[in-house]
């Protein structure tokens, strides 16, 4: 299986730093497995969308990387180092509908929550870590908002304020969950080229998302349904058949084979 | 309710309360102000039922630590307490992760189990003990002793110290708990420092309100609070007055009108949460009248400069009458707009006639313009009958802040479906 995504034959691939490497990712929930080893190495500055239907494992992977459930096997490095070792490094933009949009914060308050990580439990941000959090608002075209309860934002400007609290926090690895549920077109394509941008400071972004509408926006492509189905530049990796082994049911003959076991067991 | 029995109505009380009243008062507002800080916390993780389970659960905690120490000293039974408490929170996680019961009804069974065992061993203790189940359930807050107060005041000094220290953590914690396990806070840590510190206040507080009552003193501040204001933090302290307000206040209540305090307490409390719905800024009932009211003042007064505006273009002298009638709006009703339009530098009167100043008649022309490209719109896009997109284009023409992107939508229309011109941007002619 091919590990990494087809790269441009003109880069030297030596120079090409890779800010996110799994190998063999396997996770199971209660017996079952949801992921089967997922491998990919996802270069610095790259966006990624993870495309699959629903039970693929999208946000099983996110919380792997995330480092919020322990697989049972297999290994995600980010430039080399275990989650444990740099959370700050990886920030995470959650699906809106998992956001509670009627807590008591403003706009200020949720990018100022990027610190807490560095701050540690007493942690209690100054005034220098205020700057940075408007600095984070400005990067998203958001700072005229800061003193905003969040109820009182658009869908992409509830989108543009999580990733704030990405650039507060520092991370250069950016996991966007279903950024574009609920939002129209001109607002995802605003957001496109606000994750154009922050690719091009070097972020790396991996976005999760079940709809393949925006497919060929992405630099790369994962397409996931439990494994890896295919990996690389939409163009070339979204073909017909890849796309019927993506969204074409299950793997009948694993399911069987994991229903055997059990009952060999 | 002895104590209450005993006094007779006292006016100086009324100016010097808190120097007379009994170790009962303070303890209750001690519970007030923790509960409703705690209680934010409940509120906003959506945890009510928790609240209510903690109580109860910790009974069969209490009596055991009664039976090992064979009285009811306080430090014995705020262990027992504790215990009891962080028990309760555990075992509702691996009844809600271990099987498929939803983490509710988790709730349910793990409190009433507990509390169930407390009853049974209530019933087992050997003769000669005496247990006040009654003081439990319902609590009776002239039996408060000193050392009672003195550990109450410890666990409000230790709460709020620490959710002063951990503030934000807190707020990280109770907003976006997967980002926060993301970023390395441990949740689960915080979740069973929270459900220990209820434990402990809802213990030490007990024979305030009771098991049943002491539910009200978490949730009820919290959501008034909750219904004030967009802050966080304003709602911590907020909802620690509305506790301790709600007690002190309850009291005096009890007092005055001779009722048990725990219940006059939690009234206080469900008082200030209805006044709280009722007055919200940004929720209540009250405000949202007065918005509504005002937006429609302001429709009613652009109505009235559309109005002048068609009068003159007819060439006949605007009197109020004239407007009246041209806008459809009573005389008394009129005036008061002529006046909002008056202060706001719109029109001017003259020997009675009414005319537009030029932001006026700028105003109106935006109305006139915003109103026909509505119609074009509703006639162009929406398919609607020329002859009955009047009456919806009277409504969306308010909306004439979208007038250019219509225009811009539709191509810059010259004339409405009636044939009429529609003005130029900017109000000319």
């Amino acid at each position: 299986m091919r590990l990494g995504p087809i790269l441009d034959p003109a880069m030297p691939q030596a120079t090409i730093d890779i800010a996110i490497k799994l190998r063999d990712l396997t996770v199971s929930y209660e017996e079952k497995p949801v992921l089967r080893s997922i491998s990919m190495d996802v270069p610095k500055g790259e966006i990624v969308g993870v495309v699959g239907p629903n039970g693929a494992g999208k946000s099983t992977l996110l919380k792997a990387m995330l480092g919020l459930i322990h697989p049972d096997a297999g290994d995600i490095r980010y430039y080399g180092k275990m989650i444990s070792e740099c959370r700050q490094l990886v920030g995470y933009v959650p699906q809106t509908e998992a956001v509670d949009w009627d807590f008591p914060v403003t706009v200020l308050d949720v990018v100022m929550m990027g610190h807490q990580g560095r701050l540690g439990w007493f942690g209690w941000p100054n005034e220098s870590h205020r700057k940075e959090a408007i600095d984070a608002l400005e990067t998203v075209g958001m700072a005229p908002y800061r003193e905003r309860h969040i109820r009182q934002l658009s869908g992409g400007q509830q989108q543009r304020v999580f990733l704030a609290r990405a650039i507060c926090q520092k991370a250069e690895i950016l996991f966007l969950d279903e950024p574009f549920g609920g939002i129209d077109a001109a607002t995802e394509q605003a957001i496109f080229s606000l994750m154009d941008d922050l690719a091009g400071k070097g972020h790396t972004l991996l976005v999760v998302n079940h709809d393949l509408s925006v497919m060929d926006r992405y630099n790369q492509l994962l397409l996931l349904n439990q494994r890896v189905v295919a990996y690389g530049p939409p163009k070339l990796i979204a073909t017909e058949e890849n796309l019927r082994k993506t969204y074409g049911g299950r793997l009948s003959l694993l399911d069987k084979a994991d229903s055997v076991l059990k009952d060999h067991l | 309710m002895n104590f209450l029995a005993e006094l007779t109505f006292k006016p100086e009380l009324w100016f010097f309360p808190f120097t007379h009243l009994p170790e009962g008062l303070w303890t209750s507002v001690l519970v007030g102000i923790t509960c409703g800080v705690l209680g934010c916390f409940v509120v906003l993780r959506r945890m009510a039922l928790i609240g209510d389970a903690l109580s109860h659960a910790i009974l069969p905690g209490v009596v055991i630590a009664f039976l090992i120490t064979n009285n009811t000293g306080v430090w014995g039974l705020l262990l027992g307490a504790l215990l009891a408490g962080l028990m309760t929170a555990v075992l509702i996680n691996v009844v809600s992760q271990k099987s498929r019961t939803k983490e509710d009804s988790a709730i349910g069974i793990v409190f009433t189990a507990l509390f169930a065992l407390g009853l049974i061993l209530i019933s087992n203790l050997p003769r000669g003990t005496h247990f006040d189940l009654k003081c439990f359930v319902f609590g009776i807050p002239d039996a408060v002793t000193m050392e009672e107060m003195q550990l109450m005041a410890a666990i409000t000094v230790l709460v709020i110290g620490t959710v002063v220290l951990l503030y934000h953590s807190f707020k990280l914690v109770s907003f976006d708990p997967v980002a926060a396990a993301a970023m390395g806070i441990p949740v689960m840590f915080f979740h069973y420092l929270l459900m220990g510190m209820i434990s402990a206040t809802v213990v030490a507080g007990l024979k305030t309100t009771g098991v049943i009552l002491v539910v009200a003193m978490v949730i009820t501040p919290a959501s008034a609070a909750y219904q004030l204001t967009n802050r966080f933090s304003h709602m911590l302290i907020l909802s620690g007055f509305f506790g301790g307000f709600s007690a002190i206040l309850g009291m005096i209540l009890a007092f005055v009108i001779n009722a048990p305090s725990g219940p006059s307490m939690v009234l206080v409390a469900t008082m200030i949460f209805v006044l709280s719905m009722l007055l919200s800024p940004s929720h209540g009932y009250v405000f949202e009248k007065l918005r509504k009211y005002r937006l429609r003042r302001h429709i009613d007064g652009e109505d009235v400069l559309k109005a002048i505006y068609k009068v003159e273009q007819s060439g006949e002298n605007a009197t109020g009458e004239r407007i009246g009638k041209q806008a459809g709006l009573p005389l008394d009703y009129l005036t008061k707009l002529y006046g909002d339009l008056l202060r706001e530098k719109l029109i001017y009167l003259e020997n009675n006639i009414t005319s537009l100043t030029d932001a006026g008649r700028k105003r109106a022309l935006e109305m006139v313009r915003s109103h026909r490209l509505w119609e074009s719109y509703l006639v162009d896009r929406a398919n609607l009958d020329p002859d009955k997109i009047h009456i919806h284009a009277e409504k969306l023409e308010h909306a004439h802040e979208l007038a250019d992107e219509i225009d811009r939508t539709l191509g810059h229309p010259k004339k409405d479906p009636h044939g009429s011109e529609i003005p130029n941007a900017g109000g000319k002619d």
